[in-house]
């Protein structure tokens, strides 16, 4: 029975804890421009995330090392150095796009400006980093982030068309306002806010966190395969209900206040009081993950102690990265950016550097001498290498597109 | 979104070596890209298609406040958010500098619309704030409504051009 649990609060925290700022944001500006019609990246991407989640838990739980410091161990320091500089620069991107994305959130609630929010959002990171548990804080953020699920109920409330909802997800097309360089982008955009990479790397510290083993590998499996695809069911509902509501009233979202708009049409007040928590508690809880990566990171490069299992004094360098990190995403947002845009800019660098995270993952789950007999299977190989070719396709195109469509506008 | 600035910069005197194939080409795309997004009627299209989604937003939480499904303090963030979205359109046609007569025309034209859109949002952001003699939400939606048109005419006739 408590193993059933354990498995079952797995699951929710996985999908509550599935959406961030990125999926947020870009779910909603693609369902108001391009309805339904890039629901396929979701599905590719999530795809993606549970092949690629899998192989680096598997990892953690087979070696008992975090797949950042294998990496670096079996490639040696310069590969490892390619693969933290693209990983820790998107890493940082994304907490200051978290960190805003809670103040912005926030503002949403008490209408106090998002930049007074940014500081307190800061150091209630910084607080539950260094003093909260690390099950308390997955768990907590994870399932509050559950409340999300408003999206799909507003979605079954507002009475969609649903025929032609499932036309335009099945039958792919570009709007006739939009180019076709546009759709391309935001195509790799979606794609690059559903494989995140810190996703990947607080996966597997998260496994040495809780101390994995072999014999936890199944109910890993179950989070990723079960917790993952129903989390990106939240990210298309995000995309359907901007599509029922925003893209008829000729709305192109460009701001967070925009997306709960289909939320409180559909469900109300009830439902935007349950959107308004699970926005603070997707974003603060993808604020905490990704500062933590920003610490796992640079710390299993430099062969640092590191871990929220060890006492901060005993790792004193692991929380001092975090702290700098917090402070450079404080100094970037009090510039007054505005915290979308650093949003949609993450999730398209984060697909440019896709290929230096996912390839020397896909290395190290092949080596039986980290690995033992829990190596890739032959069909998990030939979908990761299909996978790659994808990722590196994604990201040589991301600029040039960025480029010609002026990032999208 | 991505707002580029004008290419200058000093000349030099660098001595200069023939084109490569490849440099006459991105270059001559890059010109394509900075001239197709610079030009004065793409950026007042682009401008009137910004402004129109931001005065769809304000009227839709309006209507949403009116309804009693958004709180004050959601609708007065939606309208803040429009109200910039707006102002970064207007400042993106107040940097163009018209070459021709009708250019300069145009650019009158847009910021005059533009203008009469910032003050409609201002009504509904002043109605929503309430006190005593604040317009009614009714007011606020009525010129959100009459800048939307506006608008509308003001896109209908650029988009004929």
């Amino acid at each position: 029975m408590k193993r059933l649990l354990g498995v079952a609060l797995g699951i929710l925290t996985a999908i509550g804890g599935f959406v961030d700022i990125g999926d947020l944001v870009t779910n909603a500006v693609v369902g108001s421009r391009f309805g339904m019609s890039l629901v396929w990246v979701v599905v590719v991407g999530v795809v993606g995330i549970c092949l690629f989640a899998n192989m680096s838990g598997r990892v953690a739980a087979a070696s008992g090392r975090a797949t950042f410091e294998v990496i670096r161990e079996r490639l040696g320091a310069r590969a490892g150095l390619a693969n933290l500089s693209a990983s820790f620069l998107i890493n940082l991107m994304t907490v200051t796009a978290e960190i805003g994305g809670v103040a912005l959130a926030l503002q949403l609630a008490s209408s106090v400006h998002y930049l007074l929010w940014i500081p307190v959002a800061a150091l209630a990171v910084w607080l539950v980093v260094w003093r909260i548990k690390f099950s308390i804080m997955e768990n907590v953020t994870g399932l509050l982030g559950l409340t999300l699920i408003v999206f799909a109920v507003a979605l079954f409330l507002l009475k969609p068309d649903w025929g032609n909802l499932a036309g335009q997800a099945l039958a792919p097309a570009v709007p006739a306002e939009e180019t076709a360089t546009t759709y391309w982008y935001y195509a790799i955009a979606l794609f690059g806010a559903a494989m995140t990479p810190y996703e990947v790397f607080f996966f597997s510290s998260g496994a040495v966190e809780e101390g994995w083993s072999i014999k936890d590998l199944v109910q890993s499996r179950i989070n990723v395969l079960v917790g993952f695809p129903l989390g990106g069911l939240l990210s298309v509902a995000i995309a359907g209900c901007a599509a029922v509501v925003l893209l008829p009233a000729g709305i192109a979202v460009t701001s967070l206040s925009q997306v709960i708009l289909p939320v409180a049409e559909g469900a109300g007040k009830v439902g935007l009081a349950f959107v308004l928590v699970g926005l603070v508690a997707a974003t603060f809880g993808a604020a905490l993950e990704t500062t933590l990566s920003s610490g796992y990171t640079l710390a299993q490069f430099f062969g640092w102690s590191w871990g929220k299992f060890r006492r901060p004094a005993q790792a004193a360098r692991f929380h001092l990265a975090m702290i700098i990190c917090l402070f450079v995403g404080l100094a970037v947002l009090a510039t007054g950016v505005d915290p979308v845009l650093v949003t949609e800019y993450s999730v398209v660098f984060s697909a440019i550097a896709l290929p230096l995270t996912y390839l020397p993952i896909l290395i190290v789950a092949n080596d039986p001498q980290y690995m033992g007999g829990h190596v890739n299977g032959r069909p998990v190989n030939v979908l990761a290498m299909a996978y790659l070719v994808v990722i590196l396709v994604a990201s040589l195109a991301a600029i040039p597109l960025m480029i010609v469509t002026g990032a999208g506008s | 979104m991505l707002r580029r600035p004008a290419l200058t910069g000093p000349a030099t005197d660098l001595p200069r070596r023939k084109p490569h194939r490849w440099g006459v080409l991105a270059a001559g795309l890059a010109l394509a890209v900075l001239s197709g997004c610079s030009g004065t009627g793409s950026t007042i299209s682009t401008a009137v298609e910004d402004s129109t989604s931001a005065i769809a937003t304000a009227r839709l939480a309006l209507s949403l406040d009116s309804a009693g499904k958004l709180t004050r303090a959601a609708t007065s963030t939606a309208l803040d958010d429009a109200l910039k979205e707006l102002a970064t359109s207007r400042n993106s046609v107040l940097k163009l500098s018209p070459a021709s007569e009708g250019d300069r025309q145009s650019v009158q034209e847009a910021l005059s619309v533009l203008d009469g859109c910032a003050a409609a949002m201002t009504t509904a952001r002043d109605a929503v704030a309430g006190g005593e003699r604040a317009p009614s939400l009714s007011d606020g939606g009525q010129q959100l409504s009459e800048a939307a048109d506006r608008l509308s005419q003001l896109g209908a006739k650029d988009g004929g051009k």
